[in-house]
């Protein structure tokens, strides 16, 4: 293997352990936030910085690599891709230390044992688990096939997120107060519908990668 | 109408096939490079469209060379006229062991033209649009060993340019050049552009995508992928220009 194809190798490594860390962060803030578990929750948000981190050195890798290598054609792509998804990376992670925040700083232990299972949100969380875990794989074996497939469960989730704020909405003219804890529900919802929105961008870095095509904003144009 | 047309070209060396069966079209007044490993044939290449190979005994061609509507292998033609229409520009720069003037005023002189007056003015322009004559201006007299190798690459240029030619090739003509004049020279290439149409043979891909419009890859002799600059250095058609432009050629 030629000097600069190992240079990449190491750095698609660099996005492989982030990724493994950041769905790691993921299943523990759903663990933490469906069993109210605060020890769960602080060991995810202690182990954010570990995922700024390795944004940080992807992000100065690649533009060493930029710098130094000059890459083309599908070298060029992979880096570029890499670059974007390291940071929608890092803001996923960010997601899940907010939930896990919301899990150490709120007291709605009632409301949720209430309504959890109403809403949904295990399956929320379960659905963008399996996106970021299913996006890893096509990038691993440079395979977009699965594409649609991801995209598709992105829409899922936004179904789910829409007939939960219609659930809440109706739970809190019922209940006007526990509206606070309704709101922070939502807050930690709307949170899972980001990361399933940052995981169909992930997605669409890894066919401009590999395919070359650009599937950004097509939904808005059509 | 297309500047330079190559229909089913076949070159041979004596036995040895050197191009194969290559077809490209060349529109005006747009830069166009050849790239590939040695040996591949994009020189070759290039030297049939002001038929430099003919000096090279042994060859044989098939197939067609257009050049501004002209078949430029059909009997009667003239090559000292065809080199008038194609100017030639080399790897190394091989100024005239005279002045500076003279170099530029040289193919006029041989060319007819006498008329000091029109010598002048064309030398001026030239060395203007070579990006040469702020440098040179009060020095013409003098000879043109004393510029450096990126002058006297642009004084080449310049001497091209005098005949007024439509089409220039260029062999490397920053290979032998330090950053700066490779930056003056492809900077050059540039402002040509809108006057000429350019052929560039460049073994720095690098070269070659910051000057060209189209890049054609060449390989044993093949034309494997000819296309927009752009598409061929973001997302080539073939594997095989792939592996060429990442460095896993070979």
């Amino acid at each position: 293997m030629k000097h600069t194809e190992k240079e990449l190798q190491s750095l698609k490594e660099e996005v492989r352990e982030m990724w493994q860390l950041v769905l790691s962060q993921l299943e523990k803030c759903k663990q933490s936030y469906l069993t109210d578990d605060l020890e769960i929750a602080r060991e995810v948000a202690s182990r954010e910085k570990r995922v700024n981190t390795f944004e940080l050195k992807i992000e100065s890798d690649c533009e060493n690599y930029i710098a130094l290598y000059t890459p083309v054609a599908v070298d060029l792509r992979l880096v570029l891709s890499m670059i974007k998804i390291c940071s929608t990376l890092e803001r996923i992670g960010d997601f899940a230390e907010g939930i896990a925040r919301h899990v150490i700083a709120d007291d709605c232990t009632p409301l949720l044992q209430l309504i959890k299972d109403d809403l949904q949100v295990e399956t929320m969380f379960d659905t963008v688990i399996a996106m970021l875990s299913d996006s890893y794989a096509a990038l691993e074996s440079e395979n977009t096939k699965l594409s649609g497939r991801i995209l598709q469960k992105d829409e899922e989730v936004d179904t789910l997120y829409r007939e939960a704020i219609r659930k809440l909405a109706e739970y809190v003219e019922k209940n006007p107060s526990h509206a606070p804890c309704v709101l922070e529900t939502l807050l930690v919802l709307r949170k899972v519908e980001r990361i399933g929105d940052h995981c169909s961008n992930i997605v669409e870095e890894i066919v401009f990668y590999i395919d070359a095509k650009i599937l950004k904003h097509r939904k808005s144009k059509e | 109408m297309m500047m330079i047309q190559a229909n089913n070209v076949d070159f041979y060396y004596g036995e040895f096939h050197a191009l194969k069966g290559i077809n490209m079209d060349i529109e005006p007044n747009t830069v166009t490079a050849f790239i590939g490993p040695s040996g591949c044939g994009k020189s070759t290449f290039l030297r049939l469209f002001n038929r430099m190979n003919d000096l090279i005994p042994g060859t044989k061609l098939q197939g067609e060379c257009i050049v501004n509507g002209t078949n430029i292998y059909r009997k009667g033609i003239n090559v000292d006229d065809l080199r008038k229409e194609v100017g030639m520009v080399f790897q190394k720069p091989n100024p005239f062991p005279k002045t500076i003037f003279e170099n530029v005023a040289y193919g006029l002189r041989v060319n007819g033209i006498n008329d000091s007056k029109v010598i002048k003015e064309r030398v001026e322009q030239s060395l203007m649009g070579a990006a040469l004559w702020e440098e040179v201006k009060d020095k013409l007299k003098k000879s043109a060993f004393e510029l450096s190798g990126g002058q006297q690459q642009r004084l080449c240029i310049a001497r091209a340019l005098a005949i007024q030619p439509s089409v220039l090739l260029m062999d490397e003509p920053a290979s032998a050049l330090d950053p700066i004049s490779t930056s003056k020279v492809e900077e050059l290439i540039h402002e040509l552009k809108n006057d000429y149409t350019i052929v560039i043979v460049t073994h720095n891909m690098q070269q070659a995508a910051r000057v060209s419009d189209k890049t054609g890859f060449f390989m044993l002799g093949e034309l494997v992928e000819y296309s927009d600059t752009k598409k061929m250095f973001f997302n080539p058609e073939k594997e095989q220009t792939q592996n060429y432009i990442t460095g896993r050629f070979g």
